[in-house]
């Protein structure tokens, strides 16, 4: 063993010195600026402690955000997963064309967030438009993207039309991984079909369900692309008596942000937003790692 | 042994891989001839400048001229951020008012001695300083379809106050049908859109400098210590409603500025609250009508002025080795009859220096050509406000009364509790 530490060293080196370099280093040079006004480009930098994060608290967009992206991920779970488990116990079925049907499922995932964003607006604020104008149809006639209740709903249903495929494949997996005795083993005791999902198949996925969850979870706390090219925040709402963007999402409050030379707050928000992932993310995990069987 | 030996020599090839890497980055091409670079972002002009920059850097022996562009979606600032920390300030550089002076100003130079200073009223100027150079001149004004306007029977001469458009409106709209109009204004505010430049920008920039001398601050100042004229607030708000109840409700609400530009250049609509970068635009789509520039009148009393304004300075690097090449080059810009032909023929802009004689062709700069040359007009201060205050705290507060539109008090309202936070951004 002590004999291969030189090659272990040689060979970790590439990807220790990029970790290093691009992720490690930046971070702590962000957690610095956080706590300091950098503008982006001065070189006289003061340190302010918490001042940027006492006042991130206190801004209503901000909180707005930070609940709205809650939210939004929420949904977006309980979305994906429901759907993307109903697919994959279809495409294990004995239906034909099942190949056919996995390949379609799994193509939106590959059409990249930018450009989905901009079919799908486009489709709601002109096509579901003209629809509505032409047969005169009233709750079309009002893009959904323009009413402030409904539009984190319908990034939801765009973001689980583009992801459902990718988790259906880590379901469909776990199904093929499950040996088929079991299940005709319930069967012959006279179990029907949806006892055996409930009580065989559920079971016998918990670890599938745990990568699933941490997936859609994490995705949903960084979604940026779909959001900016579907909606870019709009439309505005009112939120603790301050106009703020309905649809902007905890990444995008950042990057507009940044975008208006506020780095140092906007550095602060990242951390908020580290943080937050963190432990949603861990207490996720925790929690469904408890539920997982050993085979 | 053997083993130790590849060992020794794949670990020799590695090191070397990196130092051969690390070092060709390193080698700099040593000429003794200055190569100027530029870094600036607008698109549109990107095969204008490009030819022009060619073209001095052959007439000018020693001087190898090369411009970069990024603008449009792309984040200029983001990216001249990361060039600096990179140690690749360009020589010139852009910058838009003086939220961007406030950041770059360790890096620009003093141009008070230029000769072109004289010949431009737009120059950037810090505490008596000339810091930038103008770009060109921008403006707008409520643009009309005058084909439209002489079939329902409006004469646009007479569009001086905000009674006046309520009339003129009230009638397009009665008369949609016939004149083949979906909405009398082809107006946006939509966060979704990317539009609310249009309404909480350069809308809101009639309430900042409308009606008052070309140079005359003090309501932009007053807002910037965190109030509000309530009686000239109150004419603006008006006017806005106005606009917003005439509008395509489809455009105001989530269009695009395609969706906005093109309602217009169909015939659509009759009026289109954009400035004269539109030019293009129309140009691409076809426009044969007549158009011309209507003001912003928004007060009880009367006003005849367009807003002009140079939407952005190039500012030359004071850290760079080049700064006097690059000062020659944006003099020979401003004063050979060479750049005089790349800025308004070939970059289609209005230039903003006095002994420019040549017109530019979109039918929208000629009128603001024309309104420069009459005087009379208003100044645009938005660039004064703090980075961020238009999209990101103005905006929604548009979008919002662009929604409601009858809730004109709380519109209002929200205004007034943004302007008293400005002075804390």
């Amino acid at each position: 063993m002590r004999r291969n530490r030189a090659v272990n060293i040689l060979f970790t080196f590439p990807c220790v010195f990029a970790f290093t370099m691009i992720i490690l280093i930046p971070f702590f040079y962000g957690l610095f600026y956080s706590m300091t006004d950098w503008n982006g480009v001065s070189n006289d930098i003061h340190f302010v402690g918490f001042g940027n994060f006492r006042y991130l608290f206190s801004s209503p967009d901000f909180l707005y955000s930070f609940l709205i992206t809650i939210a939004y991920t929420a949904i977006n779970i309980v979305f994906v997963n429901v759907v993307s488990f109903m697919l994959s116990l279809i495409v294990t079925s004995k239906i034909r064309f099942k190949n056919f049907y996995r390949a379609g499922f799994f193509i939106p995932y590959l059409i990249g967030g930018i450009v989905l964003g901009y079919i799908w607006q486009f489709i709601f604020n002109n096509a579901l438009v003209a629809i509505g104008d032409s047969l005169s149809i009233q709750s079309l006639q009002v893009s959904f993207l323009s009413r402030p209740g409904t539009v984190i709903w319908i990034m939801s249903a765009v973001n689980t039309w583009q992801y459902a495929g990718y988790i259906m494949l880590i379901y469909v997996a776990s199904i093929q991984s499950i040996p088929a005795s079991l299940m005709e083993a319930a069967a012959v005791d006279g179990a029907n079909y949806i006892t055996r999902v409930l009580h065989i198949l559920i079971p016998m996925m918990a670890n599938a369900f745990t990568i699933s969850l941490f997936l859609t979870l994490t995705t949903s706390f960084k979604q940026f692309d779909m959001n900016l090219t579907l909606t870019n925040g709009g439309p505005a709402t009112r939120f603790l008596g301050t106009p703020v963007k309905a649809s902007q999402l905890l990444a995008m409050n950042i990057f507009s942000t940044a975008t208006a030379n506020r780095m140092a707050e906007a550095q602060a928000k990242a951390v908020v937003l580290f943080i937050a992932l963190v432990v949603v993310s861990l207490i996720q995990v925790s929690i469904n790692k408890k539920k997982e069987v050993e085979m | 042994m053997r083993r130790t030996v590849s060992r020794v020599v794949s670990l020799g090839l590695m090191l070397a891989l990196i130092f051969t890497v690390a070092s060709c980055s390193d080698a700099k091409k040593q000429s003794k001839d200055v190569e100027l670079s530029m870094f600036q972002l607008k698109v549109e002009i990107k095969d204008a400048i490009d030819g022009y920059a060619a073209k001095y850097s052959e007439a000018t022996p020693g001087v190898t001229l090369k411009v970069e562009t990024l603008g449009g979606g792309g984040d200029y600032g983001g990216a001249l951020k990361a060039k600096s920390q990179a140690g690749q300030m360009p020589d010139i550089f852009v910058i838009e008012g003086l939220g961007g002076y406030n950041i770059w100003k360790d890096y620009i130079a003093d141009l008070s001695g230029e000769p072109w200073v004289k010949d431009t009223d737009l120059a950037m100027k810090v505490d008596g300083k000339v810091v930038g150079f103008p770009v060109a001149i921008e403006g707008y004004g409520l643009a009309y379809n005058a084909d439209i306007l002489a079939k329902a029977g409006i004469d646009p001469a007479t569009l001086t106050t905000r009674a006046a458009y309520e009339k003129a409106f009230a009638l397009l709209a009665s008369k949609k049908a016939e004149l083949g109009i979906d909405a009398p204004v082809s107006m946006a505010a939509s966060v979704a859109g990317g539009m609310w430049w249009v309404a909480a920008q350069h809308n809101l920039a009639c309430y900042w400098g409308g009606g008052l001398a070309f140079d005359d601050t003090s309501i932009i100042d007053k807002a910037l210590k965190g109030e509000l004229d309530q009686a000239r607030f109150a004419q603006y708000a008006k006017y806005l409603q106005l606009l917003f109840k005439y509008a395509d409700q489809n455009i105001l609400l989530n269009g695009s500025y395609d969706d906005q530009v093109g309602a217009f250049a169909q015939g659509k609509t009759a009026f289109l609250h954009q400035g004269n970068w539109v030019d293009p635009n129309l140009k691409q789509l076809g426009v044969t009508f007549k158009i011309g520039y209507a003001p912003h009148a928004f007060l009880d009393t009367e006003e005849k002025g367009l807003y002009l304004f140079a939407p952005s300075w190039y500012c030359v690097n004071s850290k760079s080795p080049n700064a006097a090449a690059a000062k020659a080059f944006l003099t020979a810009m401003a004063t050979t009859p060479d750049g005089h032909d790349y800025m308004v023929n070939k970059a289609g802009m209005i230039p903003a220096f006095k002994s420019v004689t040549l017109k530019p062709a979109g039918q929208l700069s000629q009128a603001l050509m024309a309104a420069n040359a009459k005087g009379g007009n208003y100044g645009v201060f938005f660039g004064m406000l703090p980075d961020g205050a238009g999209q990101n705290v103005f905006g929604p507060i548009f979008d919002l009364f662009a929604q409601n539109q009858k809730n004109i008090d709380r519109f209002i309202d929200d205004m007034n509790k943004a302007v008293a936070g400005l002075p804390k951004m």
